[in-house]
């Protein structure tokens, strides 16, 4: 006996209000946003560790404690070895974006003169001078000229990556210490989530009135599930693509190409924007290291391509996107809504958001359509009051 | 501690140890059980579940009384349960619709173990979850023999 109605418009127009809501809630508190969501993530990443250590006789403090422990002791160990070469990077770091963004604008004018070798119709004119000095035969110096020209341009392009990484580096290092106490608390968030999370949804169930008892449990089993899912299904999806960028950087003959597939894998977490950013920069470590080979760029901007496809049509199917049940076309418009009511915050949290709030907003929707049960509710709380009242009209 | 989340000894455990779904576990296992179980308070009169909803799990009923009736059919009484009693367990195994209506008689206290979570101890603690299956399945079995019987009687009957 189905009681309730189907979620219609305005459950979904509610769902998508809510969602735009929590983003714009979320972008202003976003020192504590970061830290939850990593802790929620990390919760997720370990809880089937602890599950295992319980299933082996454990208690569950005794197997959150030694989870975590271990944790600390492997970030720990990353930080050791990782500290020291960011702090030499760091002590050098005005002339790599110097030498990056020199590599970036070598990388254009290449692949601008491959086109127009391609595809002559491309091939600027020759200005009026410079065809005065070509037909008055000079071709050496009117090359000289084009020469001079571009080191000028390059020199102007120095100065001003160089003024700009002066004016901002102070920017910089104030931004990231602000983020430490923050993510500092990612550790201490995922313990308490691993040892007090089935204690704490009790407490909170203990709330809901007896009569939306039962369907609000489900809810709860449904958004833990939906978040379970996905968080590990981006962990999974990071994971493949990062031993796919991997391998393919490795085989390019990258330097450090785990460690820049790592990077971009998780950039990919922001939709669309990521794997752009994550795939130039990736082309720009090629052009920079091997400014010889002009091809190889682009064979790094294949092999993402080339990953991106696999993602769209093996992986995702396999890891997010079973977890969330979206329309693509759903999936894309409330990527750009998140993008525009929150910027990029509003970009990276938008699907688990969106998720959270669909399933929430689904129940719901069935609990506040569903007469029997208000109409319990309505009889629960009567009770209630003509119990209240006994007694105190006595003769 | 945070939220009223201290762990202490829970008295419902001495119940809970008399209730035949659990006589196979260890005072450890038990407590894990306990941990996963959701206490409700009904007042006297109050719908615990109606028919034809979605069942999410088991009650067990802690202190009162309990009355299975089916309203569709002029309230026809089928059960009265009292402390130690469970009731709904089907929705333990499948997501099928209740079929009676549950009502405290007077004030009771019950408890309920959701599905999910049961399914979640069955992957974590499969020991613990297949003995409260094993117990499960033989109290659904003596009363499908109980109902065969009372076909059987009421068929050579009329």
């Amino acid at each position: 006996m189905n009681r309730s109605l189907a979620s219609g418009p305005i459950v979904w127009l509610g769902i998508i209000v809510t969602t735009c809501l929590l983003l714009v809630l979320f972008q202003t508190m976003l020192w504590l946003v970061l830290p939850l969501l990593l802790g929620v993530v990390t919760y997720y990443m370990l809880s089937p560790l602890v599950n295992i250590a319980i299933a082996r006789g454990m208690t569950r403090a005794r197997a959150v404690f030694i989870v975590t422990a271990l944790l600390s002791v492997f970030l720990a160990a990353i930080a050791l070895i990782v500290a020291p070469k960011i702090s030499r990077a760091s002590s050098n770091w005005k002339n790599m974006v110097v030498g990056y963004a020199e590599s970036g604008v070598k990388l254009i004018a290449n692949a601008q003169t491959t086109l127009e070798k391609m595809v002559p119709y491309l091939h600027r004119p020759a200005t009026p001078p410079d065809a005065e000095k070509a037909k008055s035969g000079a071709p050496a110096a009117a090359a000289a000229d084009e020469a001079r020209e571009n080191a000028v341009a390059t020199e102007a392009l120095d100065e001003k990556v160089a003024a700009f990484t002066e004016n901002h580096s102070g920017d910089v290092a104030l931004e990231l210490a602000r983020w430490i106490p923050s993510l500092l608390l990612v550790p201490y968030i995922t313990y308490f989530f691993l040892l007090d999370g089935p204690r704490f949804k009790r407490f909170l169930v203990r709330a809901i009135p007896n009569a939306f008892f039962e369907k609000t449990l489900y809810l709860f089993y449904r958004v833990e599930d939906q978040m379970r899912r996905y968080f590990q299904g981006l962990l999974a999806l990071t994971a493949l693509d990062a031993l796919c960028l991997g391998t393919g950087l490795w085989f390019l003959g990258l330097h450090a190409p785990f460690f820049l597939a790592i990077m971009a894998a998780v950039m990919a977490w922001l939709p669309y924007l990521g794997s752009i950013g994550g795939a130039l920069l990736a082309a720009l470590v090629a052009a920079s290291d091997f400014p010889d080979n002009h091809w190889l760029p682009y064979e790094v901007l294949g092999l993402f391509i080339g990953v991106r496809l696999l993602d769209d049509f093996v992986f995702l199917p396999l890891t997010v996107g079973r977890s969330l049940r979206m329309h693509p076309l759903v999936t894309v418009l409330m990527i750009l809504l998140g993008g525009a009511v929150a910027g990029i915050s509003g970009l990276l949290l938008v699907m688990p958001v969106l998720g959270v709030v669909m399933v929430a907003g689904q129940i719901i929707g069935e609990l506040v359509t569903d007469q029997r049960i208000l109409a319990r509710h309505r009889h629960a709380r009567h009770l209630q009051r003509q119990r209240a009242h006994i007694d105190l009209f006595t003769g | 501690m945070l939220f009223g989340l201290t762990p202490t000894r829970d008295p419902r455990l001495q119940l809970l140890k008399n209730v035949v779904l659990f006589k196979d576990l260890s005072p450890r296992e038990l407590e894990m059980v306990n941990g996963l179980m959701h206490e409700r308070s009904y007042i006297a009169d109050e719908v615990i579940f109606d028919e034809g909803e979605e069942g999410q799990g088991l009650f067990l009923v802690l202190s009162g009384r309990v009355k299975i009736v089916l309203p569709a059919s002029a309230n026809t009484l089928l059960l009265e349960l009292g402390p130690g009693a469970f009731f709904g367990e089907v929705a333990l195994l499948d997501e099928s619709v209740r079929t009676a209506q549950a009502r405290a008689i007077e004030d009771t206290q019950i408890v309920a173990l959701f599905r999910a979570e049961f399914l979640s101890l069955l992957d974590t603690h499969s020991n613990i979850a297949s003995r409260i299956s094993f117990q499960l399945a033989k109290v659904l079995a003596a009363r499908l023999r109980h109902a065969v019987i009372n076909a059987h009687q009421h068929h050579q009957a009329t």
